[in-house]
């Protein structure tokens, strides 16, 4: 082996390694930025207001009004819940705390539904 | 410039680039990464290359990939196109390297060889998916290439040492 084919292996070792840098920056910080996640509330078929799931951002809690009357929606560290609903089964609250993209709380008699936006990841991929 | 053993030379060293070239596909390695292989069959296109020109190279790289592939089934496949493509830029690669710089050994042309035929592959993959996110491919086959192109060209170094020790050499370039 010559002194130039070295230099070849170097070059094309440092190409291959940038390009490795390119794409780690390009996927795995951009889907970080994909955060914070956002969740839609929904009342009586109506969009009431879309809310970003910022992990960083402290507690909320938000009252809205539902077809039996108040419910407490709490949103902290990028996951949301049902906190308080007047509905004879509790079973939005019940279900507590969602954030996964997909992922869906529907309470059935106060006509509520929070919707955690974006494509639901999958469970496994078979070939 | 013709001549009738350039013709049959050329015509032995096509079928062993063939045979390789077969082989290799009944062997894939057994590697997570799709498209990596030894690249066996480019050890004869480097030869044609040192032994004739860039005429003999390339007619050996696509005549091999013709055959190859009628013989093993992937005619007018995918596969065959980056095979084709690949076996293209590589040999202009090689033979560009070795007509104009003086510093490499056969491994170094071989690496660069290697590193042709997968930017060909991804070239004519991108092309035929309408998507240059194959590129994304590349880094990966870039490390792969280091060792498949070392291999083949130690394979090639010593072919030649023996050729020449053989005076086969002499023999396969005397018209």
């Amino acid at each position: 082996m010559t002194r130039g084919d070295k230099l070849l292996i170097a070059a094309v070792l440092l190409c291959a390694f940038l390009g490795l840098l390119t794409i780690y920056r390009h996927f795995v910080i951009s889907s970080d930025q994909r955060f914070p996640a956002q969740a839609t509330i929904t009342v009586e078929g109506k969009v009431l207001c879309t809310i970003d799931l910022d992990p960083a951002a402290g507690q909320e809690l938000m009252q809205i009004a539902g077809r039996l009357g108040p419910a407490t929606v709490e949103v902290a560290d990028g996951k949301i819940r049902m906190r308080e609903a007047n509905c004879p089964e509790q079973i939005c609250v019940k279900q507590s705390w969602i954030a996964s993209p997909g992922s869906t709380i529907v309470c059935l008699p106060g006509e509520i539904i929070i919707h955690v936006d974006g494509p639901a990841p999958v469970d496994a991929v078979t070939r | 410039m013709f001549s009738t053993r350039r013709l049959v030379y050329l015509s032995l060293l096509l079928a062993m680039a063939t045979a390789l070239h077969l082989l290799e596909g009944l062997f894939p390695i057994p590697l997570p990464l799709p498209g990596v292989k030894l690249g066996l069959a480019n050890i004869i296109t480097l030869l044609a290359l040192y032994l004739y020109d860039l005429r003999a190279g390339l007619t050996v790289a696509i005549a091999r990939v013709f055959l190859g592939s009628l013989l093993g089934g992937t005619f007018l496949a995918p596969g065959f196109f980056l095979a084709l493509t690949g076996a293209v830029i590589s040999t202009l690669f090689m033979a560009l390297l070795i007509k104009k710089t003086s510093c490499f050994s056969p491994v170094g042309i071989s690496l660069a060889g290697a590193v042709g035929h997968n930017l060909g592959q991804l070239l004519m993959a991108s092309l035929l998916l309408q998507n240059q996110a194959i590129f994304y491919y590349l880094p990966f086959l870039l490390l792969s290439s280091i060792p498949t192109g070392l291999v083949t060209g130690t394979l090639l170094q010593g072919l030649l040492t023996r050729l020449k020790e053989a005076g086969v050499f002499a023999e396969l370039t005397r018209n």
